[in-house]
């Protein structure tokens, strides 16, 4: 007893139990196992074949397990394609907490290419979608940002849309949102949080520009 | 002197948050003084006059480079013998003690440090089994260290160290598992022999299919320096690579909660650590 | 002093309910999300819990179920929400939580709520 030189894994010993093709028809099929963790594999593979993208997604929106999920949701961001953003976002749409977390906490990976769509993000007629728009802003690496949130703050009529976008604008406001921050706080003069995040914003630009 | 750039406390504010959202590591008020020479070596380093000027380099750089640099100078990572022992001190009195309640005597016990950079991990861990674990005479342990540089890994199976890195190996240690080769230290070659090197990229599905039933993976210091995507996958491929029940260990400055909800998390007497639950399938 | 952590994604929501809460005399310690709040408590339990819903990797019913789950003395929770349906609120009382208020928030509001659940607390 003791120690003893470790070996890697055999290529003979195969998570899950079926020994499928790794090709895309095998794992399509590994996609809908009975083990969690062949589904896992499967869709970590899954990841290489962007052609997979409509199953990932239909996968994803059925699939029980977290593990499985999670897995699917990094495979999809991989794919980073148009099918796979649009699988992301309708899922904000849903009814199940956990699933639409999951999904902006992704495509807060993607700002590139969920960029185009932030404008129509930015308008939808739900005001937690519009939330979720500002939020992966935040991560977004883009010459817009400050402009989009401007126009936030400027426009959106609902408070926590705004509320969103100011805590945002505290880390990248320059002197250009200045006005914006101010009539902000005149559009809601009665909500004390609102007063606070431009107050805070403000103070930090101001000690920017000195 | 004019234009000497300064960060105030509003720009101290702002990249205290930002910093901790990307990374987890939030600093106190009184480390301002260490973060503010950080920050103005690298607005330096980067031609930045302004704080501005470099927080908006930093926050909306394409590829993240400045990010990294300025992790690598914060976190002051050195490798070295025994470094953050008191994870080796959980892997004997917690982690090993509850893994051995469930487990036959006739499986061994398996270990994955990754990465090895140069092997003071891996050796370390080693060590640590033969003097402090007595019930290592009743199980087999293997130790497998994993390293994306191939270069690196030669290093790491020479076991040829220089005086700074054994500085922490207690001296009778040094005499019984090293020897002296000139001014430097080399690895005895039992202890050599007991750690098994391999070649691995873990954003790698391939190389990941071929480490799996692990019990324990130490990952320290590596995961901090990637992406959020790639932290978040190879937090789910480690996920497969470990039986149920099984730990990973992290460095100090790193924050499982800035990257997967896979593992519980479990506080033992000498540090945090993160499991695969036991009904993981 | 009686413990509340703040737990919310946005820095500027944690700093302005540690301004608030600070200022009526409770120490206040915050997290950046649901996971991060459970490595805190692993340290010390809190006396109260002030909960966003929409969080990354671990959002508030998520905290609020495992918090629930733990064998660990519990103390009563706030959710906080931007949504206002019925069925959002009865998801977080199901969860765990001992109120559901609406962001944004106000001192006025939220202060009372604070006082009367920790009052209760040491009652029972």
């Amino acid at each position: 007893m003791g120690l003893k030189k470790g070996k890697p894994t055999p290529e003979t010993d195969i998570p899950g139990e079926r020994h499928q093709a790794r090709d895309l028809d095998g794992l399509l099929q590994a996609l809908h196992a009975d083990e969690p963790m062949a589904r896992r594999w499967a869709a970590r593979d899954l990841a290489a074949h962007p052609e997979a993208t409509a199953d990932l997604v239909k996968q994803l929106r059925r699939e029980p397990e977290n593990s499985v999920r999670q897995v699917i949701l990094s495979s999809l961001t991989n794919i980073g394609n148009e099918a796979a953003i649009q699988g992301l976002i309708d899922c904000l749409y849903l009814e199940d907490a956990m699933l639409r977390n999951a999904a902006i906490d992704v495509l807060k990976e993607l700002p590139d290419q969920v960029a185009p769509f932030m404008g129509r993000l930015l308008q939808d007629p739900d005001p937690d979608v519009r939330i979720f728009a500002v939020d992966v802003l935040e991560s977004l690496r883009h010459p817009r940002v400050e402009e989009w949130l401007i126009e936030v703050i400027s426009q959106d009529a609902h408070v926590n849309v705004c509320a969103t976008a100011v805590d945002l604008l505290g880390e990248v406001g320059s002197d250009q949102a200045k006005t914006a921050l101010l009539s902000l706080k005149q559009r809601f003069a009665d909500e004390p949080y609102i007063q606070f995040a431009a107050d805070l914003a403000l103070k930090r630009i101001e000690a920017d520009g000195a | 002197m004019p234009n000497q750039p300064q960060i105030s406390d509003e720009d101290f504010q702002k990249f205290r948050e930002f910093f901790y959202r990307k990374t987890g590591m939030l600093f106190e008020d009184s480390k301002r003084y260490f973060v503010d020479k950080r920050l103005l070596d690298r607005m330096a380093a980067t031609n930045n006059e302004t704080f501005r000027g470099y927080f908006t380099m930093l926050r909306f750089q394409a590829s993240g480079a400045e990010l990294q640099a300025l992790i690598n100078l914060m976190t002051v990572n050195e490798t070295y013998f025994f470094r953050e022992e008191y994870q080796f001190r959980c892997l004997v009195d917690s982690m090993l003690a509850e893994l051995v309640t469930r487990r036959p005597l006739n499986k061994p016990i398996r270990i994955w440090s990754v990465p090895s950079s140069s092997g003071e991990e891996p050796y370390g861990i080693a060590m640590y089994l033969l003097e402090h674990w007595p019930l290592l005479r009743q199980w087999d342990v293997e130790i497998i260290s994993s390293d994306i540089d191939t270069s690196i890994l030669k290093l790491a199976k020479q076991g040829l160290y220089g005086e700074r890195a054994v500085q922490h190996v207690p001296e009778p240690l040094l005499k019984k598992y090293f020897m002296r080769v000139g001014t430097q230290y080399q690895v005895r070659q039992t202890l050599r022999e007991a750690v098994e090197f391999t070649q691995v990229n873990v954003s790698d599905s391939a190389d990941m299919r071929s480490h799996r039933h692990f019990d324990v993976i130490f990952c320290r210091n590596l995961l901090i320096y990637f992406d959020d995507l790639s932290r978040k996958k190879t937090a789910e491929s480690f996920y497969d690579a470990l039986n149920p029940g099984g730990f990973i260990c992290l460095g100090h400055s790193e924050a499982m909660s800035r990257i997967s909800s896979l593992f519980q998390i479990r506080r033992f007497p000498e540090a945090i650590v993160y499991q695969k639950p036991l009904e993981a399938r | 002093m009686k413990r509340i952590l703040v737990i919310d994604d946005a820095a500027t929501v944690r700093l302005y309910h540690r301004e608030i809460l600070e200022k009526a005399g409770y120490q206040v310690a915050e997290a950046i999300n649901g996971l991060e709040a459970l490595e805190k408590i692993e340290e010390a339990p809190f006396d109260l819990y002030l909960v966003d819903i929409n969080m990354p990797k671990l959002d508030g019913y998520g905290f609020l179920r495992a918090l629930r789950q733990r064998e660990m003395p519990q103390a009563p929770a706030i959710m906080i929400s931007t949504e206002s349906s019925d069925s959002d609120r009865q998801a977080a009382l199901v969860a765990g939580a001992n109120l559901y208020i609406l962001k944004p928030t106000r001192p006025e509001h939220l202060l009372p709520y604070v006082q009367s659940l920790l009052g209760e607390w040491q009652r029972t």
